[in-house]
């Protein structure tokens, strides 16, 4: 719990890591840093000095032609600097670009492949919330970190460079400057605290905004919006939220003025003082006035070099923390095998047994499968039945590798799955579960799960097998057409029963020894719904198959139903046995089936 | 995006999108004013006094006046920083507020606007390019505000400019200094001025060139977009978490996301950026040095002949080089503005989608007695976009407190039934009556007041119960009670320590509770129930739910409909006994109405096929 405090690795670290990443994604991210730090020393230096010489040689009466080559040597250098800067400039947003896309590479990488069981912590989650924060835009951590290193670098050779201009002139007033510049700094990060303190606060705001915004413009809604006249809540919520983030915005402004304030005022006792000090000794000694000029304007921006250097440090220590954690994220251990698992030996058969398993989600006081034993033959028809939140879901989740249990072990073929490759593992099973994850692809990509050799002769086998030809022949691109809408604005939008029989098309094609299907038919009206049914025996030819629902009736067609309550297996037999047995099972057939029963006296 | 967008245009619209903004944040645009009056006028107040310092230190040295300056400078400069500092951070503050509220005109629209319309997916496309630019550079309604901001700047720096320089040329160069009094010569403030527009114009025209090659990879730098959000952030959604694996999906992924590169140095804008576009664009902001350079020759040569000391050189050629960057802004503005048009005019065209609907000024009558009789005749309708027809010759009739129940397949046109009926769309052909007179000639509100409907896809928001059922945050608090207990949600209820004002969802606090989908389900209908509309329709109410939670809906579905004209629709036909008439719909057609015991009797009709494909399995063969 304490690992809020302490990130795990320091800012050099971090520093290093990017560099590292940078090394092999886009090294010119890194060139250009120095580059474009060396260019802007340079620029400023030159910006510097025109003013002084040229007015030194008006002073002098030197001849015309000296100052005409003055002016035109000060400005071919500005306008040959100025311009690289710029090129530099615009050009380095692009191999930052490649490097952040690198990371968000890793960090997706991580999240599709790390074990299921760690998504389901919730140090995991936030954790995984904040590597998508710092990967997020160009504004976060992973890309503005060069923006932060090249400004380092700047201020830090000009301060150099105006530390070496200035040594000619009293100590005293270095010291006055660097003295104001702390005391503002100081001042500065009390502001930017103040604004971490009140991050989350600022983020619940946020949140709430784009909450009500998004509802207000769904599509869903707006049907209830016209039918219901929700109009005028929807305008007092959304004035709301937007009310309450302005006020918390108030607040903040106050900090970021008060800083401001203070720093307009140290600047008025610096500029003063530098005068002061200028102007005596211009009097006194008899300094001319470019030298003046020269002084002064050092003297000045002196100031931001030091500021540039104290403020791109404490943003550098800011990105740290966030790279730290982004860190943390990849390297968070994985408690399944996968490469480092042993490779599944060539059966010919699979048998999957449950052996005394219990499962507890992290955080629960109970429980949600308790002490369960449980066979499942090579070829054997299995449904699994009970009520919403019996813990069916789960006990398929373990059943395929998704979860390891708290006790008791899985075991294929008498070998505990934990040893194995659990992505191997995977392998086995064609699997349609509730909640699907259909990426905006083509119809033959999404159904073959990859863009390379695909087998097109499979995939019409199989969406005909899940009753999906008619759908797909309508298609402007058959197979080809796009699904979804976020990317390819041709693509096209499936109904739920479509979905549902997408899925199994895939699962299908994927032709894994174990059919798993969760809740099939909660889409389909009642002719595709039997329909399934029936080619359910076709589907499931020469493999195991696990049927999950809570609509008893599907259940018939399986050789064994198992009736899952209360975190077990509360009956087990065939749908004969149970009804004969009178007990849950049987009940909950009753009530379902009440009206159909009625409706048969007619 | 080749057509060369008028001028005037352009203006007009950005004209607009100011106005626009400034509907919702009314302080903004005011304050942006002021803010960038003081800050254009700032430097050349620094340029000013630190001018009068050297002056007087290339001339007669006063002590006296040189200490005057310095306090007199360096005060004002102080007073104007903290003016400034405060009109820099409201203006954020308020400049966030704007980005918020801008999508309040966005969501007023969608209000207002023709069901109709909102549910085409040309304009749901059209939204979604309008957020995609606004999220891609802020182009659209947000940078006219931008486009504002630029144009007060460079208007009042240029005048600031213009005012500390009018000496440069009135102070002429004195006879002794021989061949360069030809710098008094009037035409020299011609050159000037044509140097400095020239160049300026010049250089804005090159950056133009290069911001609008961003805007002509515009389509192309969506889709890349567009291919990062999906496939760079799928690990975030949990939903996908368990298909992802069981799929292997990594692979498919990986390879949409790596051979996307658009903003990579790879990428054509990359590419392009490094070789012409680049030097283009540096060359667009280095050419103002030639401006810096043609300054300083003019001001040294006059000084250098006598016409003034090396402090007003400081001053003009200051007050020169701040101009610059004013002209430059403004010559950039008019690139800007006029690739801004072609984005506003998404932005606008979403905003001016017409609504087509006829509405007319009838009002409903409201009666006590409920006894309002709506009548189907001859309907026909197709989707916008579609030929095929979804409902196709459909008439039927309801009677006051009647219970009828939908059924077919999938697609056979029962939820645009619905949707027909409460006017969310008008039918091609044929009519819909209420009490004998077409619905279209009543008040829209009105008639939407008579119409309680539970869709399929219902939404609650992450508010009190309460709220949820009143759909206000005003309301009732005895309706909305008796309204969640009639709907069964009554024994949950109990159990809430905040009753009707706890959340529901976590959404938006960690103290909202979740519920099931079937308790959901009964606030949602808790809501139709609080309404007290004589129509009541249920949309599949039971897809999501389990045998149990279905058979409470069934056991209470005549309570809820008490004395209402009540329509269910469903493909579970266990839902069919206990309505009083059935409508079988097929293709787009009623094909079968009667009731249950009458459909059945039927062997050859679709009602007994869809009946037994279910009751087969629940019908024991005894």
């Amino acid at each position: 719990m304490n690992n809020k405090e302490r990130p795990k690795y320091n800012t050099l670290q971090n520093v290093w890591w990017m560099l590292k990443v940078a090394w092999k994604a886009g090294k010119r991210a890194i060139f250009f840093c120095i580059i474009s730090a060396a260019l802007e020393v340079a620029y400023y230096l030159a910006q510097l000095y025109i003013a002084p010489e040229v007015l030194l040689r008006i002073e002098q009466r030197a001849s015309i032609g000296t100052l005409l080559s003055t002016i035109g040597l000060f400005t071919a250098a500005i306008f040959i600097l100025r311009g690289l800067m710029h090129y530099f400039t615009q050009n380095s947003l692009f191999p930052r670009v490649d490097v952040r896309s690198a990371i968000i590479s890793k960090v997706t990488l991580k999240s599709n492949m790390t074990s299921y069981s760690n998504t389901l912590k919730e140090d995991f989650q936030k954790l995984r919330d904040k590597a998508y924060q710092a990967t997020n835009d160009n504004g976060q951590a992973t890309e503005e970190i060069w923006q932060t290193l090249t400004e380092l670098l700047t201020n830090i050779g000009g301060l150099i460079i105006y530390l070496s201009i200035l040594s000619k002139i009293d100590p005293v007033i270095l010291l006055v400057i660097i003295v104001t510049c702390l005391a503002g700094f100081v001042v500065s990060r009390y502001t930017n605290n103040w604004r971490y303190a009140h991050r989350d606060e600022e983020e619940k705001y946020y949140l709430k905004k784009s909450y009500i915004r998004r509802k207000a413009e769904s599509v869903e809604l707006a049907k209830d919006i016209r039918i219901f006249g929700l109009q005028n809540w929807l305008n007092d919520l959304l004035d709301k939220v937007h009310d309450v983030y302005l006020a918390y915005a108030f607040r903040c402004e106050k900090a970021e003025v008060f800083a401001e304030v203070v720093e307009a005022v140290l600047t008025l006792a610096r500029n003063g003082i530098a005068y002061f000090y200028l102007i005596k000794m211009t009097l006194n000694e008899g300094l001319s006035v470019s030298e003046f000029v020269l002084y002064f304007a050092a003297v000045t921006t002196f100031t931001t070099w030091v500021m540039g250097v104290l403020k791109d440090l404490s943003k550098l220590h800011k990105h740290g923390m966030d790279i730290s954690r982004l860190r943390e994220y990849l390297d968070y251990p994985e408690p399944f095998k996968f490469e480092d698992g042993e490779k599944i030996p060539e059966y010919e058969e699979f048998e999957l047994q449950l052996s005394g398993v219990s499962f507890r989600y992290p955080g629960a006081s109970e429980d949600t499968i308790h002490d369960v034993s449980l066979t499942i033959r090579p070829g054997e028809k299995l449904a699994i039945v009970g009520l919403n939140g019996a813990g069916k879901t789960t006990l398929v989740k373990l059943l395929c590798g998704l979860l390891d249990p708290t006790e008791g072990c899985v075991l294929l073929n008498g070998r505990d799955i934990r040893d194995f490759n659990r992505r191997e593992y995977y392998r086995l099973f064609s699997a349609v579960f509730q909640d699907f994850s259909i990426v905006d692809v083509t119809v033959a990509e999404e159904i073959a799960q990859t863009k390379e050799n695909i087998d097109y002769e499979k995939i019409k086998k199989c969406i005909d097998l899940a009753g999906l030809t008619s759908n797909i022949e309508k298609l402007p691109k058959g197979l080809e057409t796009h699904i979804g809408r976020e990317v390819y604005l041709d693509g096209v939008l499936f109904s739920g029963g479509e979905t549902q029989r997408l899925m199994l098309a895939r699962a299908l094609y994927k032709d894994g020894p174990i059919l798993l299907l969760d809740e099939p038919t909660a889409a389909l009206d009642p002719i595709a719904e039997n329909d399934m049914y029936m080619k359910y025996g076709e589907m499931s030819k020469g493999k195991t198959s696990l049927f999950i629902s809570h609509r008893l009736a599907s259940t018939r067609f399986c050789d064994r139903i198992i009736f899952v309550a209360d975190g077990g297996i509360k009956e087990e037999g065939t749908h004969e046995s149970l009804m004969k047995l009178g007990g849950e099972y049987a009940q909950l057939f009753e009530v379902q089936s009440r009206y159909y029963q009625e409706g048969k006296e007619f | 995006m080749k057509k060369k967008i008028d001028f005037r245009h352009a203006i007009a619209m950005n004209l607009r999108g100011v106005r626009e903004l400034h509907r919702v944040q009314k302080s903004y645009f005011p304050l942006l004013t002021v803010k960038c009056i003081f800050e254009a006028v700032s430097p050349y107040i620094t340029v000013f006094f630190s001018a009068q310092v050297l002056k007087e230190l290339a001339g007669l040295r006063r002590e006296e006046v040189l200490w005057n300056w310095v306090i007199a400078g360096t005060i004002c400069i102080c007073v104007l920083a903290i003016i400034n500092a405060f009109l820099k951070q409201r203006h954020e503050t308020l400049l966030n507020d704007l980005w918020g509220r801008k999508e309040i005109l966005f969501i007023h629209k969608m209000f207002s606007l023709d069901f109709s319309e909102l549910d085409k997916q040309e304009n749901h496309d059209l939204r979604a390019q309008i957020k995609q630019n606004e999220n891609w550079a802020s182009w659209g309604l947000m940078r006219s505000q931008r486009a504002y901001e630029r144009f007060v700047t460079g208007m009042i720096g240029m005048i600031s400019g213009i005012t500390l320089t009018v000496t440069l040329f009135t102070s002429p160069v004195p006879k002794t200094a021989g061949r360069l009094v030809i710098l008094n010569n009037p035409i020299f403030i011609l050159i000037f001025a044509a140097v400095m527009v020239g160049i300026s114009v010049f250089s804005g025209k090159l950056s133009g060139i290069a911001q609008k090659s961003w805007s002509n990879y515009a389509d192309f730098a969506t889709l890349g977009n567009r291919l990062f959000w999906h496939f760079g952030f799928i690990g975030l959604d949990k939903k996908r978490s368990v298909d992802i694996r069981m799929n292997d999906q990594q692979g498919l992924v990986a390879a949409y996301w790596d051979g996307n590169s658009v903003f990579g140095v790879d990428g054509p804008l990359g590419k392009m950026f490094m070789g012409k576009m680049g030097i283009y664009s540096s060359m667009g902001v280095c050419m103002t040095v030639l401006i810096t350079g043609f300054v300083y020759v003019f001001t040294c040569l006059k000084a250098w002949a006598g016409a003034f000391d090396v402090g007003s050189v400081t001053q003009y050629v200051g007050a020169a080089t701040a101009m610059i960057a004013n002209i430059f802004a403004f010559t950039e503005l008019i690139s800007l503005m006029e690739t801004n048009t072609s984005y506003l005019d998404k932005t606008f065209e979403f905003l001016d989608i017409p609504n087509a609907m006829y509405q007319g000024s009838l009002t409903t009558e409201k009666r006590s007695d409920r006894n309002y009789e709506i009548e189907f005749k001859d309907v026909s309708f197709k989707y916008p976009g579609s030929d095929v027809w979804s409902l196709r010759h459909v008439n039927m009739k309801f009677k006051v407190g009647q219970r009828l129940a939908i059924v077919g397949e999938n697609g056979s046109g029962k939820t645009t039934f619905i949707k027909l009926l409460c006017r969310l769309y008008d039918p091609q052909e044929g009519q819909i009556l209420l009490n004998g007179i077409d619905i279209r000639k009543y008040k829209y509100d009105d008639y939407m007041d008579i119409f309680s409907i539970v869709f399929q896809d219902f939404q609650l928001l992450c508010q009190p119960i309460g709220a949820n059922v009143a759909g206000n945050a005003d309301y009732d608090r005895d309706r909305a009670y008796k309204a969640l207990v009639d709907a069964g949600f009554g024994e949950r209820l109990e159990s809430l320590e905040k009753g009707l004002d706890t959340m529901i969802y976590k959404d938006l606090s960690d103290d909202g509770i979740d519920v099931s989908g079937g308790e959901a389900q009964k606030i949602a209908i808790a809501r139709a129930l609080y309404k007290d509309a004589p129509f009541i329709i249920l949309d599949e109410p039971t897809a999501a739910l389990d045998p149990i939670a279905e058979a409470e809906i069934y056991s209470k579905f005549d309570d809820i409909s008490g004395d209402k004209t009540a329509i269910y629709i469903s493909h579970r036909l266990s839902s069919c006994k206990f309505c009083d008439e059935i409508a079988v719909f097929g293709e787009g057609q009623v094909i079968q109405k009667g009731t249950h015991e009458k459909l059945l009797e039927d062997h050859d009709g679709k009602y007994y096929e869809l009946w037994n494909a279910q009751a087969q399995y629940y019908v024991e063969e005894v």
